[in-house]
């Protein structure tokens, strides 16, 4: 052994010197890496009186091209960016349709055939390279026969065509039209169009096949219908869903797929203010404090691509986004379960929740066009009948949730008090094993595994995809769970490629006669038909209620197809979910709103007291340890 | 030396070349025409045309078609011929079937037909109308180009390949080259101290230590990492922040690679100085007087860097391609979160494109370890 003090002075006093001149090469290099990474060109933001919101996005963007958006996380950032002739208002209940790029609500003809719109004039896009020098041009009418022809361009592979078919004078024959080209840019979108005209610049004239009560919930409030300049189609190419050129109050000024997204204001923004009437409590609550202002409020909205939970819940914590959901992980730190309300060290750090039936339902939906699945409603049965829902929402949503006994959500009109009672919901693993034996004889033998598409990939969707493994386990059928990423499950989807799939769809207009139609054979996929479900008597009858103006025999109808769906088990049907949204006490204007994504521009930052919310959290650390 | 560094780049070559095949082999002989995942099993037989051209899956692997030999094919029309030349998906055996697998049964089918007649004419020796036969616009030569001149095309969202690979080695680099020059340093200075200092109390503890450090999962290091140094201390940044510098988003990961890699580090670097502290040299150096350090930095450490060496040379392609994990769980958008995103959203074309850069590396970053050998050892001749 080598052991004697001086030489250990000595090998120090040497190691320091080595250490010394690695020590530069290392600094050198590590100066090096650091540069490449481009941190020189980012905005350091510490220009903190800037207004900034910061969010979370929980998945990759699917794309920013409005004709084909269709992902909620597309629209939350889509639509900041593009706008719709209306939308829904920020703070009335009921939801109240209110203007938007359009002068007033549409003239409709009195057959209900015909809807004449006058579009605001003086809207300009924003500035963008595709156009002439640059500078954004005003929005005509013809912007908007343009973006709903490009919907109905065939070669515009899109997902939104579905919600127009059968619907606008001539659309359906311009989309016959359009095969016949190689490309989506071959179209001569000059093609007149019978049911879809300018009249002038900024007039717009709408002519349907038979009375559709909701064409301007369903379709002139959608973003599918956003105004989109044929420039920047032709100038980007397949490039547009990176480019997005709207009118709205933002544009995207840097979008790093998978990483964050970042809007900036619009310099061609028209004035448009705050609303100055709202609910009774609105005024108390403070919603009304900015009436009459002009927005938007905040002048960058970032959003960073955070797919675990944890980090978003600490980054939240530490006051690094404004608004968060609660993962079911954190659901005991942030929510007492005595009263259901926040704990005191929650408001003790000024946070604020708020709580609401989002109009929404979730399910395991089964490929009927698969033929393991399609031809075996026993089979179907059997695998909702495992399924414990009630035990499902306590174990993923800490109990934050009702039981999807049907697929119409509570909160929609049409939503059926009675369901409960047919017992579509049952979790019965006897019946379950009994109906197997009916299925595996309908199959000629056992069932094989079967295949769950998972959309994340994130340990909530593995523990999810496990859970759905074991319950299926109890009747002997094998299930395997593909997790793939955002993206990638809604293309496998639009495609028909999953075998069985775990989706939801939140309301996008107070009517549900959206739900409906994700079980109509117009609409299968890459349409809201996911299922592939085709039930002669149901589309009959669908077809009578997509018409029908509002009346309680059209109520029944509603709810009479929701039954005859429900009888077939295209889905295995879990959840509506209660949302719980938690946000600072510095975000200002923040009134839960289940139809818009376009509320961005109404939200408002207290700069000055995030900024002091770090000192605030020293200061309760302060005085926890000193109450310790 | 300038001779051998040529001749051993002129190896390369066929080591690429080799390189190539065998990325050709897994991405498109095994993993087969992905148009259909692509296009989705619905889709029309013109989509799924337009596809297979798009990405190139239209056209021959090899062997292509000149116009003489156009003329003799005959396109068979019996589906239940035509079913034959393809694997049914289900172990199905209906002969119905769908366009796409009409125009994979049409497209094999040819395949088979030409390489027969490519093997048929080298075995009469009719060598020139055998070469008339490869095709210059193959699969497997468009591979090789976009390769070679790193043009890899589009992904399945479209995006530049290329591009995306040029954004995140920054960020990739920017977290691996601290890491692993921290890493490298704090080990070898660790081990030449335990190696020093070895049946000690001292050395045992730290043989200890670096036995828990390589024991506790990486996850652990960086869940502990964000929930205590991050959330709690407030000392660095729980997740890649955007609107600040990079550098202050990569240090707290960098720690945690540090501290996670120290274990394996230390214990590695211990054995290679110990291996070299008991040989005869060493006794010989002690006995004619030589101090310590000099015996350990000026004997010890220059007959220990070959195995240095190796390790670090040979740990360089990695740096390139980042951490998986660092970069998923910090949000940090380098190569790593490329290859995970890659995976999740089954992009065959970036997987494609990182196995070939990392294969590529690792062949010239052997090159440089054999270069260095020289460097370091002067008994390394290059012949």
């Amino acid at each position: 052994m080598l052991k004697s003090e001086n030489n250990t002075g000595r090998l120090f006093d040497t190691m320091k010197q080595g250490v010394k001149q690695i020590g530069w090469l290392a600094v050198c290099l590590c100066g090096i890496a650091l540069s490449m990474s481009g941190c020189s060109k980012t905005d350091t933001g510490d220009n903190t009186d800037e207004m900034i919101l910061r969010r979370r996005m929980p998945t990759k963007l699917q794309t920013l091209d409005a004709g084909n958006m269709r992902g909620v996380y597309s629209m939350e950032v889509g639509g900041q960016i593009y706008e719709t002739l209306y939308t829904y208002h920020l703070l009335k209940r009921p939801y109240e349709i209110t203007p938007l790029l359009a002068e007033a609500l549409p003239h409709v003809s009195a057959d209900n055939l015909t809807y004449t719109i006058r579009i605001k004039q003086g809207v300009r896009f924003q500035n963008d390279p595709c156009f002439e020098g640059g500078q954004g041009r005003e929005l005509t009418a013809d912007d908007f026969v343009y973006a709903l022809k490009r919907v109905a361009n065939i070669k515009y592979l899109n997902q939104n065509w579905s919600g127009l078919k059968d619907k606008i004078v001539g659309l359906d024959d311009f989309r016959e039209y359009t095969k016949q080209f190689k490309k989506e840019l071959d179209v001569d979108y000059s093609r007149e169009v019978e049911g879809l005209k300018a009249l002038d610049d900024y007039t717009l004239r709408i002519k349907l096949i038979q009375p559709w009560p909701q064409l301007v919930e369903s379709v002139l409030t959608d973003i599918l219908s956003s105004p989109v300049p044929h420039e920047a189609v032709e100038h980007y190419g397949f490039d547009i869903i990176r480019h997005p050129v709207g009118t709205g109050p933002y544009r995207l000024k840097t979008w790093r797929r998978g990483c964050y997204i970042e809007l900036v204001r619009n310099e061609n923004w028209r004035n448009e203010l705050y609303p100055a009437e709202g609910q009774p409590g609105d005024e108390a609550a403070g919603l009304l404090d900015d009436a009459g202002s002009p927005v938007p409020f905040a002048d960058r909205i970032i959003w960073r691509v955070i797919l675990e939970d944890q980090p978003a819940w600490m980054l939240f914590m530490r006051g690094e986004l404004d608004a968060t959901g609660i993962p079911k992980d954190n659901f005991g730190e942030a929510i007492s379960q005595q009263n259901m309300d926040l704990t005191d060290e929650m408001r003790a750090r000024g946070i604020v929740l708020k709580s609401f039936d989002d109009p929404s339902v979730f399910w395991i939906g089964f490929n009927m066009a698969d033929p393991v699945l399609g031809k075996n409603k026993p089979l179907r049965k059997a695998l909702s009948r495992t399924i414990d829902r009630e035990r499902f929402i306590d174990l993923f949503f800490n109990g934050r949730g009702h039981v999807a006994h049907g697929f119409v959500a509570p909160g929609l009109d049409s939503y059926d008090l009675e369901i409960a009672r047919f017992g579509y919901s049952k979790y019965d693993l006897q019946e379950a094993r009994e109906l197997m034996v009916e299925a595996e004889a309908i199959n000629d033998g056992p069932i094989g595994p079967l295949k769950l598409g998972m959309p994340g990939t994130d340990t909530f969707s593995k523990q999810y995809g496990q859970f759905v493994q074991r319950q299926f386990e109890k009747v002997g059928v094998m299930l395997e769970v593909d997790y793939m990423d955002w993206p990638t499950y809604m293309a496998e989807l639009n495609k028909g490629q999953l075998q069985l799939f775990c989706s939801g769809v939140s309301a996008g207009a107070p009517d549900a006669i959206d739900f409906l139609g994700m079980f109509a054979t117009k609409y299968f996929s890459p349409g809201g038909n996911k299922f592939y479900y085709s039930n002669p008597e149901f589309d009959e009858l669908f077809d009578k209620a997509e018409v029908m103006l509002t009346s309680p025999e059209r109520m029944e109808l509603y709810r009479k197809l929701e039954r005859m769906v429900m009888e077939d088990y295209p889905a295995i049907f879990t959840t509506h979910r209660v949302s719980y949204v938690l946000h600072h006490s510095w975000y200002k204007n923040y009134k839960p709103h289940v139809f818009s994504h376009r509320t961005s521009k109404y939200r408002k930052v207290d700069v000055q007291e995030r900024n002091g919310y770090k000192q605030r959290l020293k200061e309760l650390k302060m005085q926890e340890k000193m109450a310790k | 030396m300038t001779a051998y560094i040529i001749r051993r780049l002129l190896y390369m070559i066929p080591i690429v070349f080799g390189v190539l095949l065998v990325t050709f082999c897994l991405f498109t002989l095994v993993g087969g025409d992905i148009s259909v995942q692509i296009a989705g099993k619905n889709a029309d037989a013109e989509t799924i045309a337009e596809i297979r051209h798009e990405y190139g899956f239209d056209k021959p692997l090899f062997v292509g078609y000149e116009p003489l030999v156009d003329d003799q094919w005959k396109e068979p029309t019996d589906p239940n011929v035509l079913a034959s030349y393809i694997e049914s998906p289900d172990g199905d055996d209906t002969i119905i079937l769908n366009d796409y697998q009409r125009i994979v049964a049409i497209e094999n089918a040819k395949r088979q037909w030409l390489g027969g007649l490519f093997k048929q004419r080298l075995s009469d020796g009719r060598i020139l109308d055998a070469w008339s036969m490869l095709d210059f616009n193959s699969q497997f030569l468009s591979h090789f180009k976009k390769a070679v001149t790193f043009n890899f095309g589009r992904d399945r969202e479209r995006q530049k390949i290329s591009e995306k690979l040029l954004q995140g080695v920054g960020p990739s680099l920017a977290l691996t080259v601290p890491m692993f020059i921290g890493s490298l340093i704090i080990s070898i200075s660790l081990s030449l101290i335990v190696a020093f200092i070895r049946g000690s109390v001292g050395d045992f503890v730290i043989v200890v230590v670096c036995v828990i450090l390589m024991s506790i999962p990486y996850l652990s290091y960086i869940i502990f990492g964000q929930l205590f140094f991050a959330y709690e201390l407030d000392w660095f940044p729980i997740y890649y922040d955007p609107s600040r510098p990079m550098a202050v988003s990569v240090v707290l990961p960098i720690l945690i690679g540090i501290i996670a890699g120290l274990g394996v580090g230390v214990r590695f670097y211990r054995t290679i100085m110990l291996d070299e502290i008991r040989s005869d040299y060493v006794r010989t150096a002690f006995a004619k007087g030589l101090t310590t350090p000099k015996v350990l930095f000026k004997h010890v450490l220059k007959n220990a860097m070959i195995p240095i060496v190796t390790n670090v040379v040979l740990s360089l392609p990695r740096l390139v391609l980042g951490s998986l994990l660092l970069e998923r769980f910090f949000g940090i958008p380098g190569l790593g979160y490329l290859m995970i995103e890659a995976i999740n959203s089954r992009d065959f074309f970036v997987l494609n494109a990182m196995t070939f850069m990392m294969a590529l590396l690792i062949v010239i970053f052997t090159l440089v370890a054999d270069i260095c050998y020289g460097w370091v050892d002067p008994r390394v001749k290059f012949e």
